[in-house]
């Protein structure tokens, strides 16, 4: 109708989102803007993901060279645990939260999330959790019996600094910001999606978003629980854990893994989202097979919850249960490959364009592939008991959780950054940045999987000569070199970009989605009128009145 | 039209409904597993439960708790007339059923059963605790709504009414749970 | 029977070979399209495809038959490498108790005279199925001979089984595979598989308290008046504690303190003279001697075979 309930706008495009001119730093303090707060939890990934990277290299320099004694053993263990702790909750989960947050409003044609104010809590909340996990290395040392902290070692007898109670309080409160978050986004999506945005009509990113809240909703609890109880036992000397009292240790097992097997998809299928939006505009072509990418996530959600115990084939269940998280397991390769498929499918008969973003998806399908198949071996018991806990399982996770979510991010980010600052990230540092990083990842952690057969165990601070491991882990820290030098070339990427990156226009991938068909970055509602989306690419059909999809 | 005014107003007044109903769903997986964990310790305290528990006297305290989720739904039907004294009512039947927990609580403690006396103390303390705390949560809210609606008279909206509403149907459903788990299982286990 | 651990090999390979033609596939189609459907090559419009059925039921049931015919190989394995106790084909010849604990490992040999401890050295005969009862002091360790056998945890308060089975004589090295506090990195595993008579000799010897220690009186002396004694069992002696691993026959060994070190007299003065320079972390105290004593201590305990 009018742009005059538009509020003033700088006339250059500034960062993230059109801010009202004189707008202060403190703004961001206290932001109800979903665009904002999606920026925060990307910066609050970023903060965490120096610290996650400093602490591999830390590990990689360590384990260089056998009998190292550069890093002292209870130093070491501090490091991986708050390594895996930093990468899982204050890295992958922020970032993509973060985008969900960016992009779900803008993609359905929202001008907000449901519950704006709710939203800036759950931030919060997840960054006060972040800060209180590290709060520990001041108050006298991290937590350090591994992201899983199995009791009885991290009960009260075996871990008597107060790491274990920052881990504790920060995943707690940490987790209560996701969960808030997740109710906030699946209502957003269930509830306000503009005209024409039907559910069979949702961009593929913003269906898995949706499996990925209710999977949050679904295992982010049973981690609460486990917490209160291992809170309990630790401080008002409670037994749940406590066998010589009739506890049971494998109770935290089961509770943990019923929230870290769903996790481990929270934090994949928000990726495969971004996958499956950049793989289509960068082929100039649908999705190849969108009810099966979309029901496909809706299976890997349901099977998720039922799979767990397969971090556990080593504890001595029955047989039967043994095969029955066996068979679960690897059913879930089934619908992951109708993905994989499809997305390849996409690409064949496409009008292909390398820009960066879609380097890394490539890179991503080409590598969560082989990350997926080590994990089937995983699934298959025997197997299983023979490399569970060892640095194979590391190269798995590191495969599915660098080479998929990672790289996913990357291409998200690449293609999404002109439309969040309405600056390209620069396309030359960018492919310096994927090339060097796809080469360091596999120099990092190729090498791993024959470490592991050979009787490598993971979280050893060091290893012994006489194993004949030595060149195998010195290829794995050059190979993390290698990564670093990426990961900075990236970070000076963004710097630039910021500043001075070439201007993009509201769509300058020639993109389907409603998002790029606002300005960039958007203005602060988002919309100036009420998009409709017309099919499943409203932008393409605007584009091409004469062959509109059929969606 | 600006997007702001072309909100479907519909189906978005209905958002914290929604809303409450995932976050139930998500509290209920909490709940189970701490149930689960109960059932799978029950073995180990049994012989305490039996000697320590009075199911008699919870039965009555629980009743008042049952109670409430009547006197809930009669002050939503009367949201606009005399509601709120009828949330007065409830929350004062909530604290009734506080104060019998609170009660046992107290005993128990005094003949020395507790969190760390053994496996009883420790999961009974645990998981009637954690409902307790939700109890609160949910005085907490219904204090909320009352002084929301003295305040604004009718402008709460029902929604608003029924998301408070679901939370304590809520609180209530998972007493049920937990007396039939912990008390009634005592009785025929 | 063939060593579990080869048992799990045979099977990994043939998941290995379909894995590798799935992964094969996948990379081949990737590599293919970006050759041949680069932007330079195709002018214009790309065909709006959207998918097909029939491709889809395809790959969906293609990985799916494939899983199946995984998941019956895989139980035909299981059932040759479970142990007696779980089920397994071949019945046990032989058992014995393993106990981790925080940062060594302890093992008993049930026998008609009692329990025959010994401690971070198991020795099994020679192509054998020997079953091992896992349990453990502490907190979850995990026990992993890759050559001859998977792993299994030890858990508080349960005891699990693993069948070990070695194919040829000879020392076979280990690593506690669950992380367990500072020092799981040096709770190394040793396996020695004997010949059967070897093997009983062996065991017989273990058996006896300590023998002849004439030659190391003096050490015997400074061993029992120190806090050694506390924490050390040395049958024959008053030497009872439990804390550490068992010396009876500790100059047989061919390691200290679980892998770190291997055995011989200057190393084991170096280990007792600072264990922690070791093994940081260790439970094992650094006790303060002097010169004379630490001699008399090596030639004592290294005169225990
Ligand atoms: C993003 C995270 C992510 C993802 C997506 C996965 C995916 C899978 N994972 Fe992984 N996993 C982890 C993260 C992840 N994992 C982490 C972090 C750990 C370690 C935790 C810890 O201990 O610290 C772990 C550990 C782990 C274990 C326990 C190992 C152990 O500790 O002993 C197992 C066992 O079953 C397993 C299995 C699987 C399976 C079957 C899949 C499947 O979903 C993979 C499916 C995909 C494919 C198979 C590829 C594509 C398919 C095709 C092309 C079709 C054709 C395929 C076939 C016919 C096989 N994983
Ligand atoms: C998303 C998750 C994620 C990611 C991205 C990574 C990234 C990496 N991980 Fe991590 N890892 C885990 C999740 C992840 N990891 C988990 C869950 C565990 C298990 C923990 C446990 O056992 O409890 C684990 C464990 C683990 C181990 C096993 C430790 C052990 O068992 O003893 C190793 C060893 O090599 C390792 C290495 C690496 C390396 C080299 C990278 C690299 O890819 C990192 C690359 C990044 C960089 C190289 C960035 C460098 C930093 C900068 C450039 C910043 C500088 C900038 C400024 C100062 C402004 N990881
Ligand atoms: C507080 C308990 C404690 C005291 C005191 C102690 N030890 Fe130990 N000792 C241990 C533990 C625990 C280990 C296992 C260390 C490890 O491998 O991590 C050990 C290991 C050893 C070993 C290596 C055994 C092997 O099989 O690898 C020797 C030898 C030894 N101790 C001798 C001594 C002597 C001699 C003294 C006295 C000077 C002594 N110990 C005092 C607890 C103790
Ligand atoms: Cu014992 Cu690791
Ligand atoms: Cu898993």
């Amino acid at each position: 109708m009018s742009a005059t309930t538009v509020p003033t706008t700088t006339t250059a495009p500034t960062l993230w989102v059109r801010r009202p001119a004189g707008a202060k730093w403190a703004g961001w303090l206290r932001t109800v803007d979903h665009k904002e707060i999606g920026v925060l939890y990307m910066g609050m990934a970023l903060l965490f993901f120096v610290f996650g990277g400093l602490t591999a290299l830390t590990i990689r320099v360590q384990l260089a060279v056998p009998e190292n004694h550069l890093v002292d053993p209870a130093i070491y263990d501090q490091i991986f645990t708050i390594h895996g702790v930093t990468m899982i909750f204050l890295v992958a989960i922020p970032v993509l939260v973060g985008f969900m947050n960016y992009m779900v409003p803008l993609m359905i044609g929202a001008r907000d999330v449901a519950f704006p104010r709710l939203n800036a809590l759950s931030f919060w909340l997840s960054f006060l959790g972040g800060l209180l996990v590290y709060f520990s290395f001041i108050a006298g040392g991290g937590p350090d019996a591994g992201w899983f902290a199995y009791p009885p070692l991290s009960g009260h007898t075996y871990s008597t600094g107060q790491g274990l109670d920052y881990y504790i309080l920060g995943l707690a409160v940490n987790g209560a910001g996701t969960i808030v978050g997740a109710v906030n986004i699946a209502v957003t999506i269930l509830l306000m999606r503009c005209p024409g945005m039907s559910i069979s009509r949702l961009p593929l990113f913003v269906w898995m978003t949706l499996v990925t809240s209710f999977l949050i909703l679904a295992a982010y609890p049973a981690l609460s629980a486990a917490l209160v109880m291992l809170f309990v036992d630790r401080h008002l000397g409670a037994h749940f854990f406590d066998a010589n009292a009739g506890g049971d240790p494998l109770i935290w097992q089961h509770a943990f893994w019923f929230f870290g097997h769903p996790e481990v998809y929270i934090v994949i299928l928000p990726a495969f989202g971004m996958i499956s939006e950049v793989i289509p505009v960068f082929s100039g072509k649908p999705i190849f097979g969108y009810r099966f990418v979309a029901a496909s996530s809706v299976a890997i959600g349901f099977l998720s919850m039922s799979v767990w115990a397969h971090h556990m084939f080593a504890v001595g269940m029955s047989d039967a249960e043994n095969l029955f998280f066996s068979g679960a397991s690897m059913l879930i390769a089934v619908p992951t490959g109708v993905k994989v498929l499809n997305w390849t499918a996409t690409m064949i008969g496409g009008r292909l364009r390398f820009t960066t973003s879609m380097l890394w998806a490539t890179g991503f399908i080409a590598t969560f592939v082989m990350g997926g198949l080590t994990g089937v071996s995983l699934a298959i018991v025997p197997i299983d008991w023979f490399v569970t806990d060892s640095y194979y399982v590391v190269a798995h996770m590191h495969y599915v959780l660098f080479g998929g979510v990672v790289f996913g991010v990357f291409a998200g980010l690449y293609y999404w950054f002109p439309k969040m600052t309405g600056r390209l990230l620069s396309e030359r540092l960018g492919k310096w940045h994927f090339w060097l990083t796809f080469v360091g990842f596999h120099m990092t952690f190729l090498p791993q999987h024959w470490l592991g057969i050979e009787g490598m165990a993971r979280r050893m601070w060091t290893y012994p000569a006489s194993t004949g491991w030595g060149t195998l882990n010195m290829l794995s820290s050059i190979g993390a070199g290698v990564m670093t030098i990426g990961t900075l070339i990236f970070v000076w990427n963004l710097l630039v970009s910021l500043r001075s990156g070439q201007l993009a226009g509201d769509d300058p991938w020639d993109a389907f989605t409603l998002e790029w068909t606002t300005s960039s970055p958007p203005v602060p509602e988002n919309y100036l009128t009420v998009p409709v989306a017309t099919s499943r690419r409203p932008l393409w059909d605007r584009k091409h009145p004469d062959m509109k999809d059929p969606s | 039209m600006t997007a702001a005014q072309a909100r479907p107003a519909g189906r978005l007044s209905h958002a914290p409904l929604l809303g409450m109903a995932l976050f139930i769903a998500s509290e209920s997986i909490f709940f189970m597993t701490i149930v689960v964990a109960f059932i799978a310790l029950r073995p180990a305290g049994l012989a305490t439960a039996k000697q320590e528990l009075e199911f008699t006297k919870t039965l009555i305290f629980s009743l008042f708790l049952f109670a409430s989720s009547g006197t809930m739904t009669i002050a939503e039907r009367r949201r606009d007339r005399d509601g709120w004294v009828w949330l007065v009512v409830t929350g004062i039947l909530g604290l009734v059923f506080l104060t019998g927990q609170g009660l046992e609580y107290v005993r128990l403690l005094s003949t020395g059963i507790s969190p760390a006396a053994g496996m009883f103390g420790t999961t009974f303390f645990t998981l009637t605790g954690l409902h307790g705390l939700h109890v609160l949560v949910g005085l907490a809210a219904i204090t909320g709504l009352t002084i929301a609606s003295l305040a604004r008279r009718g402008r709460v909206t029902a929604v608003g009414w029924e998301t408070v509403a679901w939370y304590w149907h809520f609180v209530d459903g998972v007493w049920v749970v937990v007396f039939s788990v912990v008390y009634i299982g005592t009785l025929i286990g | 029977m063939r060593p579990p651990a080869e048992a799990i090999g045979a099977l990994a390979l043939i998941v290995t070979a379909i894995a590798f033609v799935i992964f094969l596939g996948v990379e081949a189609a990737l590599l293919y399209s970006a050759w041949r459907f680069r932007a330079s090559r195709v002018p214009g419009l790309a065909p709006q495809i959207t998918g097909n059925r029939t491709l889809e039921i395809v790959w969906t049931g293609i990985p799916l038959l494939i899983l199946v015919v995984v998941f019956v190989l895989m139980t035909g394995t299981m059932r040759e490498i479970g142990t007696s106790v779980a089920g397994g084909s071949t019945p046990a010849q032989m058992k014995v108790l393993a106990v981790g604990a925080q940062w060594w490992w302890e093992y008993r040999y049930p026998t008609s005279g009692g329990d025959v401890i010994v401690a971070n050295e198991l020795h099994i005969p020679v192509n054998t199925p020997v079953d091992v009862d896992l349990e453990t002091a502490d907190v979850v360790h995990s026990f992993w001979v890759p050559e001859i056998s998977g792993k299994t945890d030890m858990i508080p308060g349960k005891t699990n089984h693993l069948r070990l089975y070695a194919a040829h004589t000879g020392t076979y090295s280990g690593q506690c595979a669950e992380f367990c506090g500072v020092e799981h990195a040096w709770m190394r595993i040793t396996v020695v598989a004997d010949a059967q008579g070897d093997f009983d000799r062996w065991l017989q010897a273990q058996a006896r308290p300590r023998g002849d220690a004439s030659a190391g009186a003096q050490g015997e002396k400074v061993f029992m008046s120190n806090l050694c004694v506390s924490c050390h069992a040395i049958r024959g002696t008053d030497a009872k504690g439990e804390a550490g691993p068992d010396l009876t026959h500790v100059g047989g060994r061919t390691t200290l303190g679980a892998g770190v070190l291997t055995n011989t007299p200057q190393n084991m003065r170096a280990w007792l003279a600072d264990p922690q320079k070791y093994k940081p972390g260790s439970l094992m105290p650094r006790v303060p001697l002097s010169d004379a004593d630490l001699d008399a201590l090596v030639t004592y305990l290294e005169g225990l075979k």
